[in-house]
């Protein structure tokens, strides 16, 4: 094919133009408007399909469903009150700090549940001032309430608790694309699922390692460095020296100690030196002893700060903290800059996945799987073989029955039904609509509604014939008498396809497409075109019988 | 070539024994089903279901010991075609834990105890029992409402609610059989037999049309005629076009039931049952539905007949 003709509108044009000049020339002058519609159409389609398989790798026009190519279907649900419990934590430590500050003395501010918290025991005398930090910090989405003498409950409206849950499904469908483009998965799926606003659907086609995919995923990825205080074998020793009770501007995070399966304790500053918000990049990397580790850089403002801190505390442990738990507690040798490493007893497998994960940025909330379906490559190929069996032995079937059955007419129907197949993947491919296994099996049944209408229109000709009207006006009568019950059948059938598209995502969607893709395709094909062809052979001459 | 040439049946004489005939297998397949209920498959339960290709021809009875202790009770079965070594094993009900990794635990028994002959590929499918519920109430809320929206439309389109009512009656009758047939055979409801169903409502509901539309017609110049005959006369008009067209469908679908694979079976099973009686319902059940109909309203059409 020459190189102007890659381009499918341009090849489109050309086929069109040589038709036109065909149907100019080869047809008489009521049918050549038609013949160039209609034509054009089908050429689009054709040209939208090409090629309809992928070779040496590259995509085909068809989409094909996981069900058919083998990867990975999740749904997963965002557990939305872990970013209820941050914000609450976030509200309280405002609280304290501003309290501390302005020098109110108050007995304790903690949270309630996960949409409110309290401040308790304030002192008399400066319970206006506590009230005035309160409303000044917690104006919009809040409601402040003062259900006794220096008590304050503090609660998030619904409004905001609904924005807020909103905003951490976005934001972890977008960290989700990130890892997920990292994997170089070729036509993922991400995106909202379901009423209940917290469900996400995760589809990754062709993926293999199923078991990486997966993890890489779920990481949830919340990084932070902090300072230890003290460490301990137990929970209960660390807490000696403060009363067995943890300080407010502290905590308490687990880790492996030296020998597996020993957790130490550590006491850490609540506030974080840096977190992973803080990151520019990371790498998987080795250290001296051939050990598997993560390199990492900040961003200015973040090197700024580790910067500051670690000159502060030369001699300090840093505790690297991931994901509520220390991967490792390094001591602060000097000052360092822009640049740090997160050692820990890594393979280099998981070394690989953490520094995609810290690339990608936490989420903001865990993941809970709801639902998974994984397809096996080979499973997917047996799924096409036995669909494409299953087709042609219907396909051929129709062919040869409608051929003995109403002879030259039955023709006409076999080329209806083969534009009505070449509209349905026009458009599936145009629409990069995805074709699964119940996809191919609406394939089948759109040819079995096609058939359907022929039969009709054959039929009532075949009556309108018995009753002596001659060819021409029997063909007339027939398409127009049907014409009522086709419009009424196929309403009917799209109304059911119809509530079919509601029933979610994954192979039934793919149906749902197919047959009402299928529907409309085939009201164009078997009647329309089919009109066509019977108007055309039949000319301007007078004939006496119908192949019928 | 003709099969039929002027078909004149008194279609509808033997109607009630045909509507009686229903009733027993309606009746019935709700009994079997309170009995022994419906076979849900793992998306609607919740549960686990792995389809494991095995390097050599597995011995289910090996895998079955395997499994056990982990899971009793789990079904396990061939899966497919036999050469193509795979086993189907299915452990439903509430699942213990996370989802997540669910199927691991079962993949690990198989390496430790059956390590002579490996997995080398697995398809699973994991399904929480929150989503398996959720499907349920969503399928069955989208049946009723199909058929709601074609009882309006029909209603709108031949301008009286017996017809539309004929026609969802006929329908849910279908759907109705399919799942006494389904639940006698041993088929499991999974989302693709769902679908199947949903296709019916709309496919069944086109035959229903076709002689309706036939009626219609009919009664436009044959006022003075009892609606019985009219119903019946068009049933015989439309009998070639509906043994043609239904019977084509139900070879395709046939077609679909013997060669689509592990996958589209129970699909193709609904969908050739359905075809068959949605093509039943047509004659037998809508039709003199619209005669009992309107034999309560009057001893004659008046009504039916001054709304066309």
């Amino acid at each position: 094919m020459p190189p102007a003709l890659q381009n499918p509108v341009t090849l489109w044009f050309v086929l069109t133009a040589a038709l036109a000049a065909a149907c100019y020339f080869g047809l008489r002058q009521e049918l050549r408007l038609r013949a160039v519609l209609y034509g054009s159409f089908l050429i689009a389609c054709l040209v939208a399909i090409w090629p309809p398989y992928g070779k040496d790798g590259q995509p085909g026009k068809i989409h094909l469903g996981l069900d058919l190519r083998g990867g990975i279907h999740l749904v997963l649900q965002v557990v939305t009150d872990d970013a209820l419990n941050a914000t609450i934590d976030d509200a309280v430590q405002t609280v304290r700090d501003q309290a501390t500050r302005k020098g109110i003395a108050f007995a304790a501010a903690q949270r309630v549940d996960t949409t409110s918290f309290s401040l308790e025991g304030v002192e008399p005398a400066r319970v206006k001032d506590a009230q005035a930090i309160l409303h000044d910090f917690f104006r919009d989405g809040w409601d402040i309430r003062e259900p006794g003498e220096g008590r304050f409950l503090v609660k998030m409206t619904d409004v905001l608790v609904r924005q807020i849950k909103e905003r951490t499904v976005k934001e972890a469908i977008k960290t989700l694309e990130r890892r997920v483009n990292q994997l170089g998965v070729a036509e993922p799926v991400i995106a909202e699922y379901g009423n209940h606003g917290d469900q996400i659907l995760v589809q990754l086609p062709g993926v293999t390692d199923v078991e990486q995919a997966k993890r890489v995923i779920k990481t949830t990825a919340q990084l932070a460095l902090k300072l230890v205080e003290d460490t301990s074998p137990s929970q209960e020793s660390l807490l000696q020296a403060t009363g067995g009770k943890v300080p407010d501007d502290k905590e308490v995070v687990q880790g492996q100690g030296e020998t597996p399966g020993q957790p130490v304790y550590y006491l850490v500053k609540k506030e974080a030196v840096i977190t992973g918000r803080d990151l520019k990049n990371a790498r998987a990397g080795v250290d001296q002893n051939n050990a598997p580790d993560v390199q990492f850089t900040l961003n200015p403002q973040g090197a700024d700060k580790f910067k500051r801190e670690t000159g502060r505390n030369v001699g300090k442990r840093l505790a690297i903290i991931l994901d509520g738990s220390v991967a490792s507690a390094p001591t602060i040798q000097s000052q360092i800059g822009s640049e740090g490493v997160i050692t820990g007893r890594f393979t280099t497998q998981e070394a690989d996945e953490l520094s995609k994960v810290l690339r990608a940025g936490a989420l903001p909330a865990s993941l809970k799987y709801q639902q998974e379906l994984t397809v096996g490559a080979s499973l997917g190929k047996d799924s096409i073989r036995s669909g494409i069996i299953a087709s042609a032995a219907g396909v051929l079937f129709l062919t040869v029955f409608m051929l003995v059955y109403y002879r030259m007419s039955g023709l006409n129907a076999v080329v209806a039904l083969a534009a009505n197949v070449l509209i349905l993947l026009g458009a599936m491919a145009y629409t990069g609509a995805t074709l699964t296994l119940p996809g191919i099996a609406g394939i089948i049944l759109t040819i079995g509604v096609g058939v359907d209408t022929n039969v009709l229109v054959f039929e009532r000709i075949r009556e309108e014939l018995r009753n002596g009207r001659a060819v021409r006006a029997a063909i007339t009568n027939g398409f127009e008498r049907v014409w009522i019950t086709i419009l009424d059948t196929h309403a009917t059938a799209l109304i059911a396809a119809a509530f079919l598209f509601q029933f979610g995502t994954g192979p039934i969607k793919g149906f749902a497409v197919t047959l009402v893709i299928g529907l409309i395709a085939n009201i164009f094909a078997s009647y329309f075109v089919s009109r066509f062809l019977f108007e055309w052979v039949l000319g301007k001459r007078q004939v006496q019988t119908l192949s019928i | 070539m003709e099969i039929l040439k002027n078909p004149h049946f008194d279609l509808l004489g033997k109607a009630r024994y045909f509507v009686a005939a229903s009733l027993i297998v309606i009746l019935s397949g709700l009994a079997y089903i309170a009995k022994d209920g419906l076979r849900y498959g793992v998306e609607f339960s919740g549960g686990i279901q792995l389809i494991l290709k095995f390097a050599s021809a597995p011995h289910v009875d090996r895998i079955r010991s395997a499994v056990e202790k982990l899971a009793p009770g789990a079904v396990i079965q061939t899966y497919g075609d036999a050469s193509k070594n795979q086993v189907l094993i299915r452990l439903s009900g509430e699942l213990k834990g996370e989802v997540e990794n669910a199927g691991k635990p079962v993949l690990d028994a198989l390496k430790t105890s059956y390590a002579e002959n490996p997995v080398i590929e697995s398809s699973s499918e994991v399904v929480g029992p929150i989503v398996g519920a959720e499907l349920r109430r969503k399928a069955i809320q989208l049946t009723v409402l199909g058929l709601v929206f074609q009882f309006a439309y029909i209603w709108f389109r031949f301008k009286g609610a017996v017809w539309g009512a004929a026609a969802a009656v006929a329908v849910f009758h279908d759907v109705m059989v399919t799942l006494t047939f389904l639940a006698f055979f041993h088929y499991e409801i999974t989302l693709n037999v769902i679908a199947a169903l949903l296709t019916l409502v709309g496919y069944s509901v086109n035959d229903t049309i076709v002689v309706f539309d036939r009626v219609r017609e009919n009664l436009r110049h044959r006022r003075k005629e009892p609606l019985r005959t009219i119903l019946n006369d068009s049933l015989n008009q439309t009998l070639t076009r509906t043994l043609i067209s239904n019977g084509t469908t139900f070879l395709a679908v046939l077609g679909l039931f013997l060669f689509g694979g592990e996958v589209l079976r129970a699909f193709g099973f609904a969908m050739v049952v359905g075809v068959l009686v949605g093509t039943y319902s047509t004659v037998y059940i809508a039709s003199p539905f619209v005669i009992w109909w309107q034999g309560l309203k009057e001893r004659r059409v008046p009504a039916a007949r001054a709304a066309l």
